[in-house]
């Protein structure tokens, strides 16, 4: 029943009626036009490509891939079309100029700066905190000595030993 | 030490300064929206055929007159919405521009039905395979595209569009204007 429901519903909902895509290519043309279709942004999507969505949209685009391809279009000239119409936009990897260059170079500019950082602080080793140099004396004893000054018990031990 | 510290301070103060302005920069704009790159170009060429006639339509069948094109389709409520707009907008400014309704991601049949029920004031094309869509840049229906007397693409409308908003875009292609330098959310 409530299969029924569902499916009545469903029925009743507006939903774009799904075409068939153009007919695919010989292998090679089609193995490129999917490769294109990776890099290309459907236009109705959340930053999916036109080869993943299931859209009608997206097929429209893919269809027009191909029939670029078939065309004999080189794959800037296809990408050129897309840009012309959507912009940079409508490319998945920006691509490597100008502005873009921070999207690129950003990570590994961080990775670089991160070891910098690393390397200087092991370099150098942990700077001493205030409450142990104020307890340090300038010029005092070495360790060894100091620690056994404080301690009553060595102190007792070594006087016991002189005996 | 110290200066390591300063330089530590001052890539801070850098990635903060360009986080600041990319969120500047792009504060109040739709992350959705689509870029439209074909305003100021001229109009891609096509090829569609009219739905009832069957006959083939181009772009040159429209040269020396403004044209209204409206992308739609017979599942989208808001098409639904802002067809008796495009209805009065075909009848009121027949004078001034062609109107011309091109039914996409649908089915001939289906488009067939939404215009017995709803009216057809103007011609109607199918395009079957989505190309003159995708070729004008289209990023979904509703939307509606305003092309000059010379076939340059004044800019175009995404979404239901209104009456005001029509007869503003029908006075611009009477009297050309620079076109606007983005496409315009309603």
């Amino acid at each position: 029943m409530i299969a029924l429901l569902a499916a009545a519903l469903l029925a009743a909902t507006p939903h774009a009626p799904q075409r068939e895509a153009s007919e695919p290519l010989p292998p090679e043309q089609e193995a490129r036009v999917q490769l294109l279709g990776k890099q290309l942004r459907c236009a109705v999507c959340q930053g999916l490509s036109i080869a993943d969505s299931p859209s009608s949209m997206a097929r429209a685009q893919l269809d027009t891939v191909r029939s670029l391809v078939k065309e004999g279009k080189t794959d800037q000239e296809i990408f050129d079309y897309f840009i012309a119409r959507y912009g940079e936009w409508a490319l998945l990897a920006p691509p490597a100029h100008g502005f873009n260059w921070i999207v690129w170079a950003g990570p590994a500019l961080i990775l670089v700066l991160g070891a910098f950082i690393i390397s200087r602080l092991v370099r150098t080793g942990p700077e001493p905190s205030q409450a142990s140099k104020e307890a340090a004396p300038p010029s005092g004893p070495p360790k060894q000595d100091a620690a056994e000054a404080e301690d009553p018990y060595l102190a007792a031990v070594r006087a016991e030993l002189k005996k | 030490m110290k200066g390591m510290k300063l330089w530590a301070t001052v890539a801070a103060a850098a990635a903060c300064a360009a986080l600041i302005w990319v969120m500047a920069a792009n504060f109040g704009k739709d992350p959705h929206e689509v870029p439209f790159m074909l305003s100021g170009k001229p109009a891609p060429a096509f090829t569609v055929d009219e739905i009832g006639s069957g006959q083939s339509r181009t772009l040159a069948s429209y040269a020396g007159k403004p044209l209204v094109v409206n992308f739609w389709a017979s599942w989208c409520e808001p098409c639904k919405a802002e067809h008796p707009v495009l209805e009065w907008g075909a009848r009121n400014f027949a004078s001034q521009a062609s109107f011309i309704g091109v039914v996409f991601e649908d089915t001939e049949d289906n488009a067939k039905d939404f215009l017995q029920r709803n009216g057809q004031a103007f011609p109607q094309m199918l395009d079957s395979t989505g190309r003159m869509a995708v070729d004008y840049g289209c990023s979904g229906v509703p939307e509606t595209y305003f092309i000059d007397a010379k076939g340059t693409i004044l800019t175009k409308h995404i979404g239901p569009i209104d009456p005001r908003t029509l007869a503003d875009y029908i006075r611009k292609l009477s009297s050309p204007q620079p076109a606007p330098s983005a496409s315009d959310n309603p």
